[in-house]
């Protein structure tokens, strides 16, 4: 049988930490300091269902999409907004929902470039509930502060292939760019993220996005080249 | 060669799998530029595969792609333009063999290239300063512009190197510093490596030798046309034709008299590989099976020194100024005189600011697993970000070539359009890390110098991917390379291969200007056989 290539990520890194710390940053093409990373190995795998939580055994909940999401039901918005909300809380400096991040989330998982992170994130989120009501019995959206870092906690350190580690990879890289992208994408709410950490090279130049600018429009027209064909 | 062979007056076709982007096109958005499909195919439409030494299993990545879009690589590229040193065409004559690793002696000196290189700083623009210093490569004359205007810390690295007993030397740039054969100067936008210049400042090809080709109205660009196969006739073993899909999908030929391939060293490879016919079984040009082998990158090692601004600025008055260009390099470890460290053939240390966008330094912040943050850890993370200057430098290193770091097509493996993707094996020499760590240790020198508040090593064995060659080394043997002296394929007469595949050995610079300063010098021959009929 052919290997697949993807199961083939799954696959333990080398023990050797040169190796390790290789794989790590070849990942990262610094040279052009940029870093073209494709949001990691997050996207490429479906989330594993550990033994306790299945994943394909969801619960019956209401699935109804509402006019004001996209991507998640009110209830699993509700989810993210309160996980976002932990990654980067608010504090002296702006926190998640100030700058609008699950919104972010919602529109980004709409675009054609995450169509297979939407379909692994989606399923997460209803794994992320069922843990903490397995630990907490109270859904994520109601549990408090403490208990969400708990359960947020347990999944960034579950073993690196897990669904869990690669959920909660997901959800710190579109957080994060929901917090400091362009604001066009709905996120980055009156230049919040940029103010929290510092980012001040937008805007002074005729190659940064100006009034009118729609960065999801852009990535769109990437989607398929333009030809007729698509 | 398109400029040159236009010139001339030959009509030449142009076929890029990207698109054309203009300059207005070039928008400092991280999360369209850097974060999507703007220059890099996504993993699952077009994957890589990857694996770490042939017992391995691959993996899907986008690594070792570089810039889909006419002007390819330069057009995100940082411009940091060197010239490799004489020593490096002569790597095995100079230095011997070296056991697990296949180093040939280039078939041409740096005599006989060094007239390219002026030709291409002149022509792409370059400016820079060259000063003596003890690996100095010789040249005629100084840069065609003078150098960038730089942040105030490269004064500080000159006199922490002068501590040390290092010498510090200017770091070229492909790069406009004043206006330029009809280009601006360079604005100092600071959002430089991994955009597309907005003011045609970066010497890309796109910005500088492509609208000269067009000029010559003897050359077709054509976008979004992908390369998939090169067709021969049959009997007389010459290339016909090359097949690509065209912007709607449709197959397309184009006849050819003489067919050049330039795609980077890890897809030219792939589309020779993918030509296989009943005359060239194996793929075209791959009689003797060497297409493919011996792939280089750049050695790469990284460290960084973060300064605080509250706390430093008084010791550190510079740290409140912001400009994007240090420029500086190392080039004192080029070659050791002797084995004592454990290899002779080093490498070049560049230093530059951490690159400023700000997704990339959160996520590298929040990192992942048992270290990873979240919470009010992350945000007093991204708060002492905020606060700070991060100084690093990274090494291009001599990439020994071996065995087992290749490519080959994966049949089973195929591209959104059905074509056998690229699969990449990589199996290092550990004589590379051995090099790689001593000049990041040298490099640790330099920062901890400078008094930073912390330095971090980022890491002392990895490679930078988008600088590539290899694949179709050139030589005078036409059992042990692909490619001649001229860069045309031995076994097929009228085929070349100009992106770095025909290089034998890395050098320990980055590859690009030596890439366009060997198309100019096979475009002369080119030019000068197809004026007598020859090809």
């Amino acid at each position: 049988m052919t290997p697949d290539p993807d199961e083939a990520t799954l696959a333990p890194l080398d023990d050797a930490p040169d190796e390790l710390a290789r794989r790590v940053f070849v990942q990262r093409l610094t040279f052009m300091g940029g870093g073209v990373v494709l949001l990691g190995n997050a996207c490429k795998e479906s989330p594993k269902p550990d033994a306790g939580a299945p994943l394909a055994a969801a619960p019956s909940r209401p699935q109804a999409l509402t006019t004001s999401h996209l991507t998640f039901t009110n209830e699993d918005f509700a989810i993210v907004a309160a996980a976002a909300e932990r990654v980067l809380p608010k504090d002296e400096d702006a926190g998640a929902l100030d700058a609008n991040v699950p919104e972010y989330i919602d529109r980004i998982l709409q675009t054609k470039q995450l169509e297979s992170m939407k379909n692994n994130f989606v399923p997460g989120v209803a794994a992320l509930d069922r843990r903490t009501q397995r630990m907490f019995k109270v859904g994520f959206a109601g549990a408090t502060p403490e208990q969400q870092d708990e359960v947020l906690t347990i999944f960034k350190n579950s073993p690196e292939t897990s669904g869990e580690a690669r959920w909660y990879e997901m959800l710190i890289v579109l957080t994060l760019e929901g917090f400091l992208g362009d604001p066009s994408y709905g996120g980055n709410r009156d230049g919040v993220g940029w103010t929290a950490i510092g980012f001040t090279l937008v805007d002074h130049t005729k190659a940064d996005p100006g009034k009118g600018y729609d960065g999801k429009k852009q990535l769109e027209a990437l989607r398929c080249g333009g030809g007729k064909g698509c | 060669m398109a400029l040159e062979l236009g010139r001339a007056g030959f009509k030449v076709v142009v076929l890029e799998k990207g698109p054309w982007y203009k300059k207005e096109e070039f928008v400092h958005d991280e999360i369209l530029n850097s974060r999507r499909n703007f220059f890099m195919p996504l993993p699952w439409d077009e994957p890589h595969l990857w694996r770490a030494g042939p017992d391995k299993p691959y993996s899907r990545t986008n690594e070792a792609w570089t810039a889909n879009c006419v002007g390819g690589g330069t057009v995100h590229m940082s411009g940091y333009f060197y010239r490799l040193k004489p020593i490096d065409f002569r790597l095995k004559s100079e230095l011997g063999a070296i056991k697990g690793a296949n180093i040939a002696d280039w078939p041409i000196t740096y005599d006989e290239l060094a007239p390219f290189y002026d030709r291409a700083e002149e022509e792409l623009g370059v400016s820079g300063n060259a000063v003596p210093h003890p690996f100095l490569e010789p040249r005629k004359k100084n840069y065609p512009m003078p150098p960038l205007s730089e942040h105030p810390v490269s004064l500080e690295i000159d006199k922490a190197c002068k501590s040390l007993g290092f010498h510090s030397i200017p770091t070229a740039r492909g790069i406009t510093s004043t206006a330029y054969k009809g280009r601006s100067g360079c604005t100092y936008c600071t959002l430089c490596g991994s955009y597309g210049c907005e003011n045609d400042a970066k010497s890309s090809t796109l910005a500088s030798l492509i609208p000269q080709a067009i000029a010559t109205g003897n050359v077709e660009v054509r976008p979004r046309c992908m390369a998939v196969e090169i067709t021969v006739d049959q009997k007389s073993g010459v290339a016909k034709s090359v097949v690509y899909l065209d912007p709607d999908g449709v197959r397309q030929e184009q006849a050819a008299k003489v067919v050049v391939v330039s795609a980077t060293a890890v897809e030219s490879a792939r589309l020779l590989l993918n030509s296989q016919s009943a005359r060239y079984p194996g793929g075209l040009a791959n009689n003797n099976g060497l297409v493919g082998k011996n792939l280089l990158f750049s050695s790469f090692g990284q460290s960084k020194a973060t300064f605080r601004v509250s706390k430093q600025k008084a010791t550190h008055p510079w740290l409140e100024t912001t400009a994007p260009f240090v420029n500086r390099s190392l080039q004192d470890f080029y070659v050791m005189p002797d084995n004592r460290f454990g290899f002779r053939k080093g490498g070049t240390l560049g230093f530059m600011w951490a690159h400023p966008n700000p997704i990339f330094a959160a996520v590298g912040l929040a990192r992942k697993g048992e270290p990873g943050v979240f919470g009010k850890a992350l945000k007093d993370k991204l708060r002492e970000y905020r606060d700070s200057k991060i100084l690093e430098f990274e090494i291009y290193g001599e990439f020994l070539p071996t065995d087992d770091t290749n490519v080959t097509v994966d049949g089973k493996v195929k591209d959104k359009y059905g074509n056998p993707v690229a699969a990449i094996t990589i199996k290092r020499h550990p004589m590379d890390f051995v090099m790689t760590r001593f000049l990041v240790e040298r490099g640790e020198e330099v920062l901890a110098a400078m008094k930073p508040e912390k330095l971090d090593r980022v890491g002392t064995a990895g490679e930078t991917t988008i600088l590539q060659g290899g694949t179709c080394r050139f030589g005078k043997d036409e059992l042990t390379s692909v490619l001649n002296k001229d860069c045309r394929a031995h076994s097929v007469k009228n085929l070349y291969v100009v992106d770095g595949s025909f290089m034998p050995t890395s050098g320990a610079v980055p590859f690009t200007l030596t890439i366009v300063a060997n198309s100019f010098r096979v475009a002369q021959g080119l030019v000068e056989r197809m004026k007598k009929g020859a090809t």
